[in-house]
């Protein structure tokens, strides 16, 4: 465990190197300004940044490597994903058979009729309900 | 796994920073005989600094290794 940290505190140093070493010739000012890049410029900042770029990896794989020693060792939970609930099953409509809306509306067709009958046993009227008809009461206008 | 590739980066760092020693004289621009110019020391300073750490890293971690090593020897033995 104690070798991979000081594995990746040097890794991680070396990352910083490599990015002084990229700024260094024109922070330094021996890069001329408006001018082509000169040869130690050139060499500085190339190899600056493969210095950054290998420093970058040793720092992940260290890191990963700690990492994973934790999780062996028991000191870090791993996150699991939680699963994605599976959709339930949409319960299918209920198909209602001629027979069964036959049923359903029988009650409502005989209470139609019976109020059917009445109404013609009643003479003239059309309307039950109100006190005058509403046939004569346009034929007194 | 892991691990074993950041040894691998290591031991490039440190090849790295003998190269940044090198790098003034190998290229040419530091003049034979002459002061050191100030791309010279950065380059010899930031070399240096960056073989010696990878080193001193690479000691560590196989002396850790070997120790961890010596460690699981000593059990068996005593099984």
């Amino acid at each position: 465990m104690i070798r991979k940290f000081v594995g990746a505190v040097a890794a991680a140093l070396a990352l910083m190197a490599g990015l002084w070493l990229m700024i260094a010739p024109f922070a330094l000012g021996t890069q001329p300004e408006n001018a082509d890049w000169t040869d130690p410029t050139t060499s500085e900042f190339f190899t600056g940044l493969g210095v950054a770029v290998v420093g970058l990896i040793g720092v992940a794989a260290f890191a990963a490597a700690i990492h994973e020693e934790l999780v062996v060792r028991g000191l870090v939970a791993v996150r699991q994903k939680p699963a994605e609930p599976e959709p339930e099953p949409v319960a299918a409509a209920p198909q209602a058979s001629s027979a069964e809306l036959a049923s359903l509306l029988a009650p409502l067709v005989e209470a139609l009729r019976e109020d059917l009958n009445t109404a013609g046993r009643g003479g003239g009227e059309h309307r039950q309900n109100g006190k005058t008809a509403l046939v004569g009461v346009e034929d007194n206008r | 796994m892991k691990a074993k590739l950041g040894v691998s980066a290591l031991i490039l760092l440190f090849l790295a920073g003998v190269w940044l020693i090198a790098a003034p004289f190998a290229v040419g621009y530091q003049p034979r005989g002459a002061v050191y110019a100030d791309a010279t020391v950065n380059d010899l300073w930031v070399g240096g600094a960056l073989a010696g750490l990878s080193f001193v890293a690479l000691v560590i971690y196989a002396a850790d290794a070997l120790r961890e090593l010596a460690g699981r020897g000593k059990h068996v033995a005593d099984s």
